[in-house]
């Protein structure tokens, strides 16, 4: 799944590390939410929206697959 | 140089040296130098793996490494120990109740591995569970499409493999073949 996560984080100015400390996951974890590699799971979705103050919406883009 | 490449090569070196240095002091049975060979073998392996693939497989807290380290070394010494003083033992015992429980004594460190390794697994985040999961899937399927293979061979006479190398021969196996499939696993999200 696509996301906005880097460019919410880069605005922030934290690194990938630094995101992932606060939102108790690997460095991994995060590269491979950015890169949409991997798709989180609801509580990490709802984690990410109340770190960046948005909507989940707003952050993952759902593609419905053909 | 990391310390989970320095901790396995380490120990694949004493491993290494114990199933050299072994045999010219005690009588060892060809089964169980085959069983040091190959610890000392896999965890040389797995160290040059590591050691070739740059980053780890794992990306966990330092703190959970740390634990899983020290939780894990010991219980290997403790193996690597009870392991010996087992097959020595057993050549001085004849009764056979007492015989039985000098077998069992290197089950209790296995126990002790396995145990870190659950605590390890269930400490990560979502995303090396989800690795640590596939892994262990396909290590538990490879591993049980080989010993059906082999009882189906051993049942036509084809081959003739002694029942205790190939019992003794599953967690190894499980364990190696789970970290060539953690590799490739987690270079999929990379």
């Amino acid at each position: 799944m696509r996301s906005h996560v880097r460019e919410l984080r880069e605005q922030l100015g934290w690194s990938q590390a630094a995101l992932a400390e606060r939102l108790g996951v690997s460095r991994q974890t995060v590269n491979a939410i950015e890169t949409g590699k991997y798709d989180p799971s609801l509580p990490l979705a709802f984690r990410l929206a109340r770190l960046f103050e948005k909507n989940i919406e707003s952050i993952f883009i759902f593609e419905e697959q053909s | 140089m990391n310390l989970a490449f320095r901790t396995q090569l380490v120990i694949g070196l004493l491993l290494l040296v114990v199933a050299l240095a072994l045999p010219r002091f005690v009588s060892v049975s060809d089964t169980m130098e085959g069983i040091l060979y190959g610890l000392a073998i896999g965890t040389l392996f797995s160290a040059v793996i590591r050691r070739q693939r740059g980053a780890s497989c794992d990306e966990v807290p330092r703190a959970l490494g740390r634990r899983y380290m020290r939780e894990l070394i010991p219980a290997t010494i403790a193996y690597l120990v009870t392991l010996f003083l087992s097959v020595w033992l057993l050549k001085q015992v004849e009764i056979e109740w007492l015989r039985a429980l000098l077998a069992l004594l290197p089950v209790a460190p296995v126990g002790m591995i396995m145990r870190a390794i659950i605590r390890y697994i269930r400490d990560t985040d979502e995303l090396q569970q989800k690795i640590e999961l596939e892994a262990v899937s396909i290590a538990t399927a490879l591993v049980s499409l080989l010993y059906l293979s082999g009882g189906f061979l051993q049942t036509a006479k084809v081959i003739d493999i002694p029942a205790g190398v190939a019992m003794i021969w599953v967690f190894p196996l499980i364990c190696a073949v789970y970290g060539l499939a953690k590799m490739v696993v987690s270079g999929r999200y990379k």
